[in-house]
């Protein structure tokens, strides 16, 4: 069997950075993420933030491999910031709306518990 | 920074539709199809809950082996109230083998004396302490509360085996999904053209639209195709195997979602504050003190000078942003 262990797609092998970062030559403000142990779920976020975020002009991934458990995201800026800045601030702007999100969901599912609770009451009642 | 402002004023917003003990049913909107997805692919694979990972069996003379009788115990739903806060990957535990921060055990015997017996997973109880009085128990849904079964025993047959449960995500094995299913659906009615359907005669007879299609107008035939709309309409089903609330396994997706995202700051963050990396690097990266780099010709500007104040100017405004500063501990980023 030289199946690989099921933990290796998810804890990072030892000395393994999370995320490497390469800076791309071949053009002004550009670099290339890579991250370990990550997927479609962080890489496609990402990029579709990245390519809303101000001052990048160029964004997108890709999973070399399916069966490593990596990606890579490419970012170019227009000099303004960063490349690894815009991913930062994409981030923390999906973070953000996240939190909104928890608390969005949280207030509409109580609410929708309270109308579910109030109905039963009131079929209950009708039927006495 | 205040482009997010013009993206999203409000941000996402959500309508629950069904809340049942083991199902939710909920429309997403204001998000891209990519936010939707990852929250779709987060609740499926990566919400810790709790399962038998370690059987050790005693005796065991039923007609099944061991091997099969360990994987059946494995898919047993425990419940896994406040497994993310309260319980530690048995991994990351500072214990020897395993302790109550970061394992539940549970015990299984049984022994039939005539007839045929079954044995369930109301069997299995849970000995020693545990972290919350809810966590381990298994899940049973049924009106009896048997629960699965887990073998039949005939007479003189026993099973006696103590069961170790861990934390771990269904990315690691599928016996950690906290979902039975997630549906996940958008633009029930084809407006955005990403289907093109198989039909024999008539598209629009022989594919009969979703009740989805009732929360949102179909698009005028009149009309001319709009190839720049995208989706931002999303309708999700979850639902609940029984160890986690439905709610809870949205907020704990939503939870492991910002984790990551919280990492890849303050791992980015972090490397500029080592030294090495960081600083010189971003310098590099904006096309500085390279030779092979692309120069600009004169008169456009983006060049080095750009880069001072506007580098300047980027990492100051988000050490005054709330994510920035507070949460992951970086006040100032030693630039």
């Amino acid at each position: 069997m030289n199946a690989p262990d099921r933990y290796e797609a998810i804890l990072l092998a030892p000395g393994e950075n999370k995320i490497d970062v390469e800076v791309d030559t071949r053009l002004p403000s550009a670099a290339i993420f890579t991250f370990h142990k990550e997927d479609h779920t962080l890489g496609n976020m990402l990029r579709q933030r990245l390519l809303k975020t101000a001052h990048v002009i160029f964004a997108a991934y890709r999973v070399p491999h399916p069966l490593t458990p990596e990606f890579q995201l490419r970012v170019q800026t227009d000099g303004e910031i960063t490349p690894r800045q815009a991913v930062i601030n994409a981030s923390q702007a999906l973070i953000k709306d996240l939190g909104i999100l928890s608390r969005e969901f949280t207030k509409e599912y109580e609410l929708r518990k309270a109308a579910n609770a109030a109905n039963q009451q009131q079929q209950q009642n009708t039927v006495e | 920074m205040d482009y997010e402002m013009d993206l999203e004023p409000t941000g996402p917003q959500v309508t629950v539709r069904e809340a049942e003990p083991y199902r939710v049913d909920f429309r997403l909107t204001a998000v891209d199809l990519a936010f939707a997805n990852s929250l779709r692919r987060t609740i499926l694979a990566e919400v810790p809950t709790l399962a038998l990972d370690l059987i050790e069996i005693e005796s065991n003379t039923s007609v099944l082996p061991d091997e099969f009788l360990a994987h059946r115990l494995g898919m047993i739903p425990l419940n896994s109230y406040n497994c993310d806060q309260d319980l530690d990957y048995t991994r990351d535990c500072d214990c020897e083998d395993h302790c109550v921060r970061c394992s539940v055990t549970l015990s299984l015997h049984a022994r039939c004396g005539s007839g045929i017996m079954s044995v369930y997973a109301r069997d299995l109880i849970v000995v020693g302490e545990r972290i919350n009085d809810k966590i381990g128990d298994p899940v049973t849904t049924d009106p009896e509360n048997k629960g699965p079964l887990i073998c039949k025993l005939r007479k003189g047959q026993e099973v006696k085996m103590t069961c170790l449960a861990k934390k771990g995500t269904a990315k690691e094995h599928a016996k950690w999904a906290p979902t039975a299913a997630v549906g996940f659906e958008y633009d029930p009615n084809n407006n955005l053209r990403h289907v093109d359907y198989w039909y024999e005669q008539d598209a629009a007879k022989e594919w009969p639209v979703s009740e989805n299609a009732a929360w949102e107008p179909a698009a005028n035939p009149d009309q001319p195709f709009d190839y720049d709309a995208e989706p931002n309409c999303f309708y999700f089903d979850v639902e609940s195997i029984g160890n986690l609330e439905p709610d809870m396994i949205i907020q704990q997706g939503i939870v492991s979602l910002q984790r990551k995202l919280a990492t890849t700051v303050s791992v980015l963050l972090g490397e500029g504050e080592d030294g090495h990396g960081g600083a010189a690097e971003d310098a590099e990266m904006m096309g500085a003190n390279d030779p092979d780099a692309y120069e600009p010709p004169e008169g456009i500007d983006g060049n080095m000078t750009a880069y001072g104040n506007g580098a300047a100017s980027a990492w100051g405004a988000s050490a005054q942003t709330p994510y920035g500063a507070t949460p992951y501990g970086q006040s100032s980023y030693g630039f």
